[in-house]
C-alpha cells in the first residue's frame, strides 16, 4: 500500500491545468481529431493497460503479467495513422464514442515540471444501428510533464481498467 | 427443432445454412454433442509452472481447475462442491495448497481429495458415516497434455489424444516446441465479442482470401506487407487430422536458416528449432520454402505465426498467439488470447515478439480488429428469419461438378492434403468435423459415485 498523500487543492493551478488537460484530450479523442491527441504526447510516452486478473486477495501473480496494450509514440501513431486509411473496417463507419473524465485528482510530480494526475473514464462506444452500446470503465493513471510553451503533455499513462473481460470488441478506441 | 440430417448434407455439400451462425438450437446441440465430447483445450503447463498454481477456465459452461498437485502433476478439476455444488474457487488464478468452499468449509487439496469438513464427527459419525479419504472434486473425465497444452474432454471414452491428434502434431510443433524446453505463455487477454464461435474458427483455419482486403488498412501503414493479395495466393492451405493452416511463401532459395532469418528469429533460436524439428518438419521450411501462418485445430483453438516491423527502423519480430474461442452463446463469444514464446529465447527476442503480438492481435491488435468487426456483423446478419433460405457458398476452390479447380501442391514437405493458393478446402474439412459432431448423438456417461469421486494418484 503507498502512503496515503493529499492531492493539491481543486483551487490550485496545477489540478486546474491538468483536469483542463483531460477534458481537453476527451474532446479530441470524442470528435475523432486523433493527430492533435497525437500532439499532447511526449516523444517518450509510454502507454500502458494490463489484464485484470481475479485473484485472492493477498494472492500474488504467478507468471508474467498481461498487457492489453504497451504502447510507445511509434505504436501509438501507427493506430492513428491506421485509423484514418478509411478501411480500418472496425472504426468504418466510426463508433460514436463519449470519454467521461471524472474524480480527478491532482498531485505534485516526481519533477518540478510534472504532474501526477488519476482520474476515472468511462467510455461510452456506439457503433452502427442495431447494436448495444458498449461500456468501458476504467482508472487512469497519468504523469503529465509541463512542455515549456505553457502546455501540458501526457507522458505516461496506466489504464487500469474494471473489467477481467472486456466486453468491447476490441480497443480501436483508447482510454 | 433443428433438422441435423437437412443442415449437415448442405454443408458437407459445401453450402453452409446461414443461421448456423446465430441460432439456440444448433447452439444447443453443439453443447451437447460437440463439446461434450471434443477434446479442447484449456491452459498451457507454463501457467501454472509450480506446485499449487492453478487456473481457472471453462469448457462451455463448466468450470475447471487446472492445477499442478503437490507432486507435480496437472490435475483437471470440476470447480463445484461435492456438498452443495459451490464453485470452491472464484479466483481466475493463483497458488494454493487448499480449496475450502466458501459455503459450508469443505476443504479441498489441490489434487482435488476432500481433506477437511467442519465438524465431521457431529454431521456424519465418526466411522462410517463419511467414507473419508476417496472423495473429491469431479475431476475432468479424459485429460491430455502435448507440448504443455493442457486438453480435456468431457467424455470419458474419448479417443486417445494422440490418435485423434495425428500428423497435426507435424504443425504444432512449429507453434509450441521450437526448442526442448518448449513455450512458455503470457496471458490470456480476455474479452466478449457478439459473434458466433465457428466463425473465428473457420477464419484461422483456412481464410487466406480474406486477408488482402480486411487486412489491407496494416499494410497501407507499413505494419505487415506479406497480406497483399500476390504474397497471400502463393501460400499452401494444409489440412490433415483435426486441423487445418496456412502458409506464406518465402522468397526463394532462403533454406532453413534463411527462412526463419527472414522472419526475424535470431541465429540462436534457429539452431535449436534445427536441433528439435525433424527433418520431415524443418522441410518445409528449408526445402518447400512455405513458412507457417494461421491454423485451427478442431473445435475451437487456434494459432497465429506473424512477423510484422515493430518500430521506425523497420525491424522485423515474429510473434505466436494461440487463442480460444469460447463459445458463451449462439451470438457471443469470448476470446482467450495468449502471447507464447520459446521458454528459451533471448529476453530482447521476447521483448520484440512480445510487441509484435500487442501491434497485431489480441484484444487491441490491429489485424484483430477489423477480424472481429466482420464477424459481428454476420453473428446479427444470420439471426434474422432470411438467414434460414440464404445458403452460403463455401464452395472456393472447387468446379461446378464438386471437384478440385487445381491438383494437390506436390512440393509441400508438411503431411495432409495441401493446395496452393485460395480456397476454402480447409473450411470444408473443418465443418467436415462439425458435422459428424452433431450428427452423433451425446455421450453417455454415467452419474459419479456420491460425493464426486476421488480418483486417486
Amino acid at each position: 500500500m503507498s502512503t496515503p498523500r493529499s492531492p493539491l487543492p481543486y483551487a490550485s493551478e496545477g489540478h486546474q491545468r491538468a483536469h483542463q488537460f483531460l477534458v481537453e484530450e476527451a474532446h479530441l479523442l470524442d470528435t475523432g481529431e486523433m493527430e492533435a491527441w497525437l500532439g499532447l504526447l511526449t516523444d517518450d510516452i509510454r502507454y500502458v493497460m494490463p489484464v485484470q486478473v481475479t485473484r485472492s486477495r493477498g494472492a500474488g501473480a504467478t507468471g508474467p503479467a498481461m498487457d492489453h496494450l504497451d504502447e510507445d509514440l511509434h505504436a501509438l501513431r501507427l493506430r492513428v495513422q491506421r485509423l484514418a486509411t478509411g478501411h480500418a473496417w472496425t472504426e468504418e463507419p466510426p463508433s460514436r464514442t463519449r470519454h467521461f473524465v471524472t474524480n480527478v485528482r491532482t498531485f505534485p510530480g516526481p519533477a518540478a515540471h510534472e504532474l501526477v494526475v488519476e482520474s476515472a473514464v468511462l467510455l461510452w462506444r456506439s457503433r452502427g444501428d442495431d447494436r448495444p452500446p458498449e461500456l468501458v470503465s476504467a482508472g487512469r493513471d497519468d504523469l503529465l510533464r509541463d512542455d515549456g510553451y505553457g502546455g501540458l503533455r501526457l507522458a505516461r499513462r496506466l489504464v487500469r481498467v474494471d473489467e477481467a473481460v472486456l466486453r468491447t470488441q476490441n480497443l480501436a478506441i483508447l482510454l | 427443432m433443428v433438422d441435423v440430417a437437412a443442415i449437415t448434407a448442405a454443408v458437407r455439400d459445401g453450402y453452409v445454412p446461414a443461421h448456423v451462425y446465430n441460432d439456440a438450437g444448433v447452439f444447443a446441440l453443439e453443447a451437447e454433442r460437440l463439446f461434450a465430447r471434443s477434446w479442447t483445450f484449456v491452459a498451457h503447463e507454463s501457467e501454472i509452472p509450480n506446485n499449487g498454481d492453478f487456473v481457472k477456465r471453462r469448457v462451455l459452461a463448466d468450470s475447471f481447475l487446472v492445477t499442478r498437485d503437490e507432486i507435480g502433476a496437472v490435475r483437471v478439476l470440476l470447480n463445484m462442491c461435492v456438498h452443495r455444488g459451490m464453485q470452491v474457487c472464484r479466483a481466475e488464478a493463483g497458488t494454493t495448497s487448499l480449496f475450502r468452499c466458501p459455503y459450508h468449509g469443505w476443504t479441498y487439496r489441490s489434487d482435488g481429495r476432500l481433506v477437511g469438513l467442519p465438524f465431521r464427527a457431529e454431521a456424519y459419525g465418526v466411522d462410517d458415516g463419511f467414507a473419508h479419504g476417496d472423495e473429491g472434486l469431479l475431476p475432468a473425465p479424459s485429460v491430455a497434455i502435448h507440448n504443455g497444452l493442457v486438453f480435456v474432454s468431457l467424455d470419458p471414452a474419448a479417443p486417445p489424444f494422440e490418435d485423434w491428434l495425428g500428423d497435426f502434431a507435424y504443425y504444432l510443433d512449429f507453434y509450441t516446441r521450437q526448442s526442448p524446453a518448449g513455450v512458455e505463455v503470457r496471458g490470456p487477454q480476455r474479452w466478449r465479442v457478439r459473434a458466433n464461435w465457428k466463425i473465428g474458427a473457420e477464419n484461422f483455419t483456412g481464410d487466406s482470401y480474406h486477408t488482402p482486403h480486411t487486412h489491407a488498412s496494416v499494410v497501407d501503414i507499413g505494419l505487415f506487407g506479406e497480406p497483399k493479395a500476390h504474397k497471400r495466393k502463393e501460400g499452401v492451405l494444409y489440412h490433415v487430422g483435426p486441423g487445418g493452416g496456412t502458409t506464406y511463401k518465402l522468397p526463394p532459395g532462403l533454406g532453413l536458416a534463411g527462412g526463419l532469418r527472414y522472419v526475424g528469429y535470431p541465429d540462436e533460436m534457429i539452431e535449436r528449432m534445427a536441433a528439435t524439428w525433424t527433418p520431415g518438419q524443418q522441410a518445409l521450411i528449408g526445402e518447400s520454402g512455405f513458412i507457417f501462418s494461421a491454423a485451427t485445430l478442431f473445435p475451437n483453438l487456434s494459432f497465429v505465426h506473424n512477423w510484422p516491423r515493430i518500430d521506425a527502423a523497420g525491424t522485423v519480430a515474429p510473434f505466436i498467439s494461440l487463442r480460444v474461442w469460447q463459445p458463451v452463446g449462439p451470438d457471443e463469444t469470448e476470446v482467450l488470447s495468449w502471447f507464447a514464446v520459446a521458454r528459451d529465447a533471448p529476453e530482447d527476442f521476447k521483448a520484440r515478439s512480445y510487441r509484435a503480438y500487442l501491434l497485431c492481435f489480441g484484444s487491441s491488435g490491429m489485424f484483430e480488429q477489423d477480424d472481429v468487426e466482420n464477424w459481428v456483423s454476420i453473428t446479427a446478419a444470420a439471426g434474422g428469419r432470411m438467414a434460414r433460405r440464404l445458403l452460403l457458398d463455401s464452395r472456393m476452390g472447387l468446379d461446378g461438378q464438386g471437384r478440385p479447380i487445381k491438383a494437390t501442391h506436390a512440393g509441400f514437405a508438411g503431411p495432409g492434403t495441401a493446395y496452393q493458393g485460395f480456397g476454402e478446402h480447409n473450411q470444408r474439412h473443418w465443418l467436415r468435423q462439425w458435422c459428424d459432431a452433431i450428427e452423433r448423438d451425446p455421450p453417455e456417461v454415467a452419474p459419479s459415485a456420491r460425493g464426486g469421486a476421488w480418483p486417486g494418484r
